[in-house]
């Protein structure tokens, strides 16, 4: 080994995160050698503590630090509309928006048969126990729209029909502000099976 | 549709090459392994980015370099454009008109380009897998769009697998999902069939008279699908989706009991038949090859009708292998309004006249003298 063991370990830890490859890997470590010492606790204080002080909201699913989540104590929002996402970035979308004012429920990934994930293995039995206890006027389906997205949504569709909550699924079509020629053929012809009258 | 030059660079076993062509015949001669089969699938890759030989584009770059192109100039519609692409170990580089195209499927179909080589005999003798790959490949060059189905059903159809065989370890088990993933599957399915119906209704309509022509009128090429439900080429897109239904529905058991997908466009394929014989069963070598040439023919009909001009036609090899009428029928159909690239061992056997206006070529270990 080059690295003495303290940051031959370091390099190893920067290695486990998305997007980041041995010689990146090696540009932080080093990076974090000439780092003043209270950044670097401060630093490692935060990883720390987004880890532990973090955990999923007992009721949606969504990441706080705080149990039940902000948005699932909030009394102001409509607790009649559902919103199912696949993932705490996409509550973070929807919240942008300043749109939508019912809960969410963040189902943490897709079923896919090839990847062993099937229904019980995301967070899709804590979904059908709220739909059971709360009033729920609408269920909105928002998984992202491919193959096991839309197979989700489908099944989590098939599952509560018989119960009688009304079930919708987000659209698909064409980016607001774009220009028709840029899209391309599939969402396009997409959005011309969703058209709608005016 | 014309290609006046072709530059090669590190390709195969040439490692460099300039070449200007005719615009009507061009007659690549040489030994065996001297480097023509490579010569016109270079051309064949430059249309489809893709060898017909090998699925692995590494085999494209002479043994010790680090990278292929080829570079071609490209004459559609009365406009003259380059055309070139570039093989390396991080992969393929696609420009058309000197801009690099991030989708291949933008690439794809600048220059359209008919193949006959030898083993499109397999066309007709071959498993059903090659038959389907020749309709999917021809209509995808017409559409798109086809080519999403075909890969979203093919994605759909290993999840479905997957489950399947989850649930054969697991009979009792909750079959919810295996409903949602049929219904996801037949969307696709039925939409792909619908399509090849209607690209078989244009083979047909091009492949049948070319087909008497060629056997001097005696035989009649008749070209049906043969669909794994009951399904009949007049039903629109409700009537499939409904007739998959039914099918899956009764098949469920049996699927989930084998653990796998028994019906699907995965499972169809193309049946010919000559004078009501099927060709693949009971037809002679000739016939076969009969029935093939056909089909490219067709194909080139096909090509001309979509897209407006003529492709391209490569005839690498297959000359000397026909009679002499097919042979002439096949140079008179082509002559003046197709530009046509034939290798051979020798022209000696071919006695044409429109071979006597070609441009000759002659290949010796990867270059041409």
């Amino acid at each position: 080994m080059y690295y003495p063991e303290p940051i031959s370990k370091l390099i190893d830890s920067f290695t486990k995160l998305p997007g980041i490859g041995p010689k990146t890997a090696v540009r932080l470590a080093f990076f974090v050698l000439d780092m003043k010492e209270d950044d670097v606790l401060d630093f490692a204080k935060s990883l720390v503590n987004a880890k532990r002080e973090l955990t999923h909201c007992s009721i949606c699913g969504h990441i706080t630090d705080q149990d039940p989540c902000s948005i699932c104590q909030d009394e102001t929002r409509d607790k009649t509309y559902i919103c199912v996402v696949q993932d705490p970035k996409d509550v973070i979308a929807m919240e942008k928006m300043k749109e939508f004012g019912g809960k969410y429920h963040v189902l943490h990934g897709a079923i896919s048969p090839m990847d062993g994930i099937g229904p019980e293995d995301i967070n899709v039995p804590s979904l059908l126990n709220r739909l059971k206890d709360e009033e729920v006027k609408e269920l909105i389906l928002a998984t992202n729209p491919n193959i096991e997205g839309e197979a989700t949504a489908m099944y989590i569709s098939r599952l509560v029909k018989p119960s009688g909550v009304k079930i919708t699924r987000i659209a698909h079509g064409l980016p607001m502000g774009g220009d028709l020629e840029y899209a391309d053929e599939v969402t396009l012809s997409k959005a011309l099976e969703g058209r709608r009258e005016l | 549709m014309h290609i006046h030059e072709l530059s090669l660079t590190n390709y195969r076993n040439y490692q460099t090459l300039h070449l200007n062509f005719d615009d009507k015949i061009n007659v690549i001669i040489g030994e065996n392994a001297q480097g023509k089969t490579n010569l016109m699938e270079s051309i064949y890759v430059l249309a489809f980015s893709k060898s017909h030989r090998t699925p692995r584009d590494k085999e494209l770059i002479h043994w010790d370099q680090e990278y292929a192109k080829i570079k071609g100039s490209v004459m559609k519609r009365n406009q003259k454009f380059p055309l070139e692409i570039q093989f390396s170990n991080k992969g393929k580089k696609a420009k058309l008109n000197h801009i690099e195209q991030k989708r291949l499927s933008d690439y794809i179909g600048a220059l359209n380009v008919v193949m006959f080589a030898p083993e499109d005999l397999n066309l007709v003798k071959g498993s059903p897998q090659i038959r389907r790959r020749f309709i999917d490949m021809e209509i995808g060059q017409i559409q798109p769009i086809y080519i999403y189905h075909l890969g979203q059903y093919q994605k759909v159809l290993k999840q479905r697998n997957y489950l399947l065989k989850n649930l054969q370890r697991n009979y009792q088990a909750d079959r919810t999902m295996l409903r949602v993933l049929t219904e996801q599957l037949i969307e696709h399915a039925a939409v792909i069939i619908e399509k090849r119906f209607i690209f078989l209704e244009l083979l047909r309509k091009w492949a049948g008279p070319i087909h008497q022509g060629i056997s001097r009128g005696i035989e009649q090429l008749k070209i049906t699908y043969n669909a794994s439900i009951d399904v009949s080429e007049a039903d629109n897109r409700e009537k499939i989706v409904n007739i998959y239904h039914d099918k899956f529905s009764k098949l469920e058991d049996r699927e989930v009991e084998r653990g796998n997908t028994l019906i699907g466009p995965h499972r169809d394929d193309l049946l010919f038949y000559v004078n009501e014989k099927d060709v693949q069963t009971y037809g002679s070598q000739g016939q076969q090859r009969t029935t093939a040439l056909s089909l490219k023919l067709a194909e080139i009909e096909l090509i001309k009708h979509e897209v407006g001009e003529y492709p391209i036609l490569l005839l690498d090899d297959v000359l000397s292998e026909l009679d002499d009428y097919r042979q002439s029928h096949l140079l008179h159909t082509i002559q003046g309004k197709i530009q046509t690239f034939v290798s051979t061992t020798s022209v000696d056997g071919i006695q044409h006249e429109t071979l006597d206006k070609a441009e000759l070529f002659r290949v010796e270990s990867g270059t041409i003298v």
